[in-house]
């Protein structure tokens, strides 16, 4: 038991935009319930700037958590090119789904692609499993 | 469309690919050849079927019928939602129960790929077939659309990479392929640096008034930093195409608060070149339930039936009813609504009696009161489907199975009506 579990985690805000994924898609037809499909779909991908500033290694895990609930989930760099600090990226699945918010504005369409959360270190929690987001 | 005998159609997307060979062994489907890995998975099947059950309890499937019809019998409000994921048939018999019940029925175009199919059947986009798209397009845009991941035979058997009848010369002299996205994603890699255009988060309306600008041989203009020289090559390039195609994917649809400014940039398109649009349907038959409810009510979704009366309108999407309670019971068919809503919305399906019909469990299906297994079109019954660009085909069973099909199902709810 280490000082740094009594130290408040830094926070900080992302914008989430999310994406499809075959390996993630093919594992839900397989079984929704399946570890592969919590392996591939329990995962966001930052900025390794927003690595940095949340105090966290790749791998870790986050809390994200917004007024339409909170999951836990693994923090992996986004290899992409261009720096996008600020804005992280979460494949469509139930775990981003807990997070989208209801309001559906005027389309009537719910924001799956684009809402905010505050993001902070898990502290080695284990990532949500699918069971406990139904 | 009819096929060849030795070939069968994957029911894993909307591009339906008809040209899947399979092997069996013992009456089961042994070997796939063809199918991409996602169609490869759904036609080998789940591994957690669906089993009958009421309450918990496993049943079979004439209890099991009795009470989802008891259940809709019982209702003031269903809601009959899903459908993406169902035949033809089971979807005309889904909007006859709803009619007999005076219930809501909804699909997942709701928050999908609706606006695109709805402008299409009402004559506002101009549309073609993915076989035109095969033969003929030179320049393909994919806008918000990753088809690398979502439909991944969609750029090897139609839309950049095959040789067609007037694309001989294939992907490396015949045709340009455009990816604009808010990231750099595996299509986008496809389309190299210099077909990628990469714009903000719900940039796309901006964007599109920036092209119908430099299209109009004017100086473009956003709000956000655009390299105005690549823009203007951009349309140099749509001006010159002889057959274009703007596959538009959810990226798109979402980021737009209202279809005018697609509309202009078609418009504009079409003044000076030749370009469709094809929405990037992800169910394989999304587009069949669209086209069947129009059919029957003149909507394609968010439908109520009231006495004969035919309402329609925001308020009666899957979301808003779920939003608002105004249900009193729900039938789920070929759709998994708490693996695909917001947590939030659809935490309420907890709390009336909920019916699922699905070859697999689901999410929905583990809050069900009544399950009931149907099988997999396409592997273990037939039947018809709509392919994303508006095209019948037809769907032949592989094997043989004890299951019945999600027809047969819902034509047995509505006789218990």
């Amino acid at each position: 038991m280490g000082f740094g579990q009594f130290l408040s985690a830094p926070e900080t805000k992302l914008r989430i935009v999310t994406y499809r994924d075959v390996f993630q898609d093919s594992a839900k037809v397989v079984s929704i319930f399946g570890e592969d499909y919590e392996k591939l779909s329990a995962v966001i991908k930052l900025d390794p700037k927003d690595i940095s500033k949340l105090a966290i290694k790749e791998g870790d895990t986050l809390i994200l958590k917004n007024s339409s609930g909170k999951v836990i989930v693994k923090a992996l760099n986004s290899g992409y090119d261009n720096p996008h600090t600020g804005t992280a990226y979460m494949v469509n699945s139930p775990w981003s789904n807990s997070l989208v918010p209801e309001d559906s504005g005027v389309t009537g369409v719910p924001d799956f692609k684009d809402f905010e959360v505050i993001a902070s270190s898990a502290k080695g929690e284990k990532v949500t499993g699918i069971k406990e987001i139904i | 469309m009819k096929l060849d005998n030795d070939y069968y159609v994957c029911t894993g997307c909307a591009l339906l690919c008809d040209d899947i060979g399979v092997e069996l062994e013992g009456g089961k489907l042994n070997k796939v050849h063809t199918a991409c890995r996602k169609g490869f998975a759904f036609m080998k099947g789940c591994s957690n079927p669906m089993e009958c059950t009421v309450n918990g309890e496993r049943t079979d499937m004439d209890s099991s019928i009795k009470e989802a019809a008891s259940i809709l019998k019982n209702a003031e409000r269903p809601l009959i939602f899903g459908h993406a994921n169902s035949s033809s048939g089971a979807q005309k018999k889904a909007i006859d129960i709803a009619r007999k019940t005076n219930g809501f029925i909804d699909d997942t175009s709701s928050f999908c790929q609706g606006p695109m199919v709805e402008a299409i059947m009402e004559g506002k986009l101009k549309t073609c077939t993915l076989d035109d798209v095969r033969h003929k397009a030179d320049v393909i845009i994919y806008w918000g659309a990753d088809p690398a991941n979502s439909h991944p035979r969609h750029m090897s058997r139609y839309s950049y990479f095959p040789r067609g009848k007037e694309r001989q010369r294939g992907w490396e002299e015949d045709r340009t392929a455009i990816t604009i996205d808010v990231r750099k994603s595996d299509t986008a890699e496809i389309c190299g640096q210099n077909g990628f255009y990469q714009i903000p988060v719900k940039g796309d309306a901006e964007f599109m008034d920036a092209m119908v600008s430099a299209l109009s041989g004017k100086i473009p203009k956003t709000s956000y930093d655009l390299d105005k020289k690549k823009l203007l090559e951009l349309a140099s390039i749509l001006k010159k195409a002889k057959f274009g195609v703007i596959f538009a994917g959810l990226g798109m649809v979402y980021a737009l608060d209202d279809r005018e400014p697609l509309y202009k940039l078609m418009d504009k398109l079409n003044s000076v070149s030749s370009f469709h649009l094809i929405p990037m349907a992800g169910h394989y038959n999304m587009r069949g339930f669209n086209q069947n409810l129009f059919e029957e009510t003149g909507y394609i979704n968010r439908v109520k039936f009231s006495s004969g009366e035919v309402l329609h309108g925001p308020e009666y999407s899957v979301v808003e009813v779920l939003r608002q309670k105004a249900v009193d019971a729900a039938l789920v068919i070929g759709a998994d609504p708490l693996s695909s809503l917001p947590r939030s919305v659809v935490r309420y399906l907890e709390k009336i009696p909920l019916i699922v019909i699905d070859p697999c469990q689901t999410l929905t299906s583990a809050k069900a009161n009544v399950t009931i297994p149907c099988g997999l079109v396409g592997v273990e019954t037939g039947g018809s489907a709509v392919r994303m660009d508006g095209v019948e085909i037809e769907v032949k069973q592989i094997v043989d199975t004890d299951r019945l099909s999600d027809e047969e199902i819902m034509t047995r709810i509505s006789e218990a009506l």
